[in-house]
């Protein structure tokens, strides 16, 4: 042992790297956690066996238009179709990016050097963002590789393909900032999934009955309001006003022009604003 | 040259006033910051980190205004938290290599230094191992890793032998004695007990609710409240008498006795007073002054 202890101190005179480096370096770090790398085994489980889960429709989209030539899931209806499996995903891994900081109290390790508070919540929002992101875009990239190589009678959807990325990431921005701000408030991380998933239960459970008592009381136009209450058809909404696509719901359509697209700008502020608020009030303690 | 320096920094929370018109300057190498809990040793610590802003009063730190220039003093300092603050799931090294990121040192460079630091606080083979699993005494070290892991020019240590057993005490004042001498990096170590301090430090500051008490080097300390502690095992009485009568001042405190030292002769009159009287001495030990004997102290001689 002797020999190990006694080599002496070094100093470090290489380069200090900017503010920009260290929250590059906070977002793969981040990023990587969502899906478990550099952690334990179990810790890769779910997000992965989600991650398969995705995938799943894609093959057998393929399989479809191989052996059938009839296209399976169309790009734009994708996020909607799935959508339960994405807010199980949120639901389990926000509060992986979040609650650790929070409960063991490590934010003043971060702190204490020359990261800011914006940076950290900034770094953590892109993270969860790009992870969603991910989640739908594989997927998605899958399928569109897929049709090139089948060679489709007519042209390939590239326009649908790209409108549908697009709206992927709003879709991951607004789920990431609503997800993260809740999994911070509730450190432990228990109760962070139960949050997530809760809220989501109630925002497309709510839908249903709220379209279906204006449906049968004749107002149709107020029941295509419902629809914006759950955060994949508001989202979705969004993409029938930008690309013009097929709206994925079975009854008329959402409410048309830009108001769906003005809430989702809203809320992803409202959902920023509460997870800015939330660290000021932990940085402060 | 001051490492670090405070003129009338003055800090009111809504409930209590934490620091009050304190002014300091402190130098490299060691210095200790001794008060009771709550005395605004944490506050203060997060005041020249920049972190709090101060209601009144200025610091500045590595000549850095910690108003202004917290984000610099940040890059050259280290911190060690008095609470818990390790994440359970990941290994050592990997928190230690992360966070050297987060102090700026590119990837390879935060590897090396981490590998070195770690070695450096005594961690072998358990450091790929997850923190949840260490003892308290690991745990610390991390802790005490990862405020050094970018090179700091100063580090700030908030009660690091809190919760630690006596062995594992000594291992962490040595190491902090090491860290201001060997290593060249200034140390700011807070405690509540001035006897484990007076043994690492150059200097030592007192405060107490808020205020300054006192900061002197650390020989004014030592002459001014060096005692040693006797433990016999029967016969403390006739022993503090026979040390009276040679003229050493014997306080009776229980079953120990306190004897002031006046010179080495004081320890060989204790060893001869123990063989006339035939005792059995079981302990001989340096003074551990509580924060109270310096208010004591401060008492006697305002009296």
């Amino acid at each position: 042992m002797s020999e190990i202890y006694d080599i002496g101190y070094r100093h470090y005179d290489g380069p200090r790297l900017g503010r920009g480096y260290s929250t590059r370096a906070l977002t793969v770090h981040s990023l990587r956690g969502v899906f478990g790398l550099g952690r334990t085994a179990r810790s890769k489980i779910i997000p992965f066996a989600l991650g398969v889960i995705m995938l799943l429709p894609a093959v057998v989209s393929i399989a479809m238009m191989a052996l059938m030539s009839r296209r399976g899931m169309s790009y734009s209806g994708f996020a909607v179709y799935m959508q339960t499996v994405v807010a199980i995903f949120l639901a389990a891994q926000a509060p992986t990016v979040v609650a650790p900081d929070l409960r063991f109290r490590v934010l003043p390790l971060y702190l204490s050097r020359p990261v800011t508070i914006a940076e950290y919540v900034t770094a953590k929002v892109i993270a969860m963002t790009a992870a969603l992101f991910l989640l739908l875009a594989v997927p998605l990239t899958v399928i569109y590789v897929g049709e090139l190589v089948i060679d489709m009678d007519g042209p390939p959807q590239t326009k649908e393909y790209l409108g549908a990325l697009v709206m992927a990431l709003v879709l991951a921005l607004l789920l990431s900032s609503f997800g993260l701000a809740i999994a911070s408030l509730t450190p432990r991380r228990g109760l962070g999934v139960a949050s997530v998933i809760a809220l989501y239960l109630l925002t497309s459970a709510s839908v249903p009955v709220i379209f279906g008592t204006l449906y049968s009381t004749g107002n149709e136009s107020g029941a295509a309001w419902a629809w914006l209450l759950n955060p994949f058809w508001l989202v979705d909404a969004v993409q029938v006003w930008l690309f013009g696509t097929t709206p994925n719901v079975p009854d008329g359509g959402y409410p048309p022009g830009p108001v769906p697209a003005i809430l989702v700008v809203v809320l992803i502020g409202i959902g920023l604003a509460a997870l800015a608020a939330r660290y000021r009030k932990a940085a402060a303690r | 040259m001051h490492i670090l320096a405070t003129e009338g920094l003055t800090k009111r929370f809504p409930t209590v006033t934490a620091l009050d018109q304190l002014t300091v300057t402190v130098g490299s190498g060691v210095t200790g910051l001794v008060g009771a809990n709550g005395a605004g040793k944490s506050t203060l610590i997060k005041i020249l980190l920049g972190l709090l802003p101060p209601t009144g009063g200025g610091a500045r730190v590595l000549d850095l205004d910690v108003t202004t220039q917290g984000a610099e003093i940040r890059r050259f300092v280290g911190y060690m938290p008095e609470h818990d603050c390790l994440p359970p799931d990941v290994s050592a090294t990997e928190l230690v290599v992360h966070l050297a990121q987060m102090s700026g040192l590119p990837r390879t460079a935060a590897r090396e230094r981490a590998a070195d630091v770690l070695r450096h606080v005594g961690l072998a083979e358990e450091r790929y191992r997850a923190i949840g699993g260490y003892s308290t005494g690991m745990k610390q070290r991390v802790k005490l890793a990862q405020a050094l892991v970018h090179d700091p020019k100063l580090i700030f240590l908030d009660e690091p032998t809190n919760g630690l057993d006596p062995r594992g005490r000594d291992e962490m004042l040595a190491l902090i004695r090491r860290i201001g001498t060997d290593f060249g990096i200034s140390v700011l170590v807070t405690s509540h007990l001035l006897g484990e301090l007076e043994r690492i430090c150059d200097h030592v500051i007192v405060i107490d609710g808020g205020r300054l008490l006192r900061s002197s080097a650390i020989a004014g300390f030592t002459q001014a409240t060096q005692t040693v502690t006797v433990e016999v095992e029967e016969g403390t009485q006739p022993l503090a008498e026979r040390l009276s009568e040679l003229g050493h001042g014997a306080v009776q405190h229980g079953r120990l006795l306190l004897v002031k030292v006046t010179g080495p002769e004081t320890f060989d009159a204790i060893r001869d007073a123990a063989v006339d009287l035939d005792l059995c001495l079981i302990r001989l030990e340096q003074g551990r002054h509580r924060i109270e004997d310096v208010f004591r102290e401060e008492v006697d001689a305002g009296v």
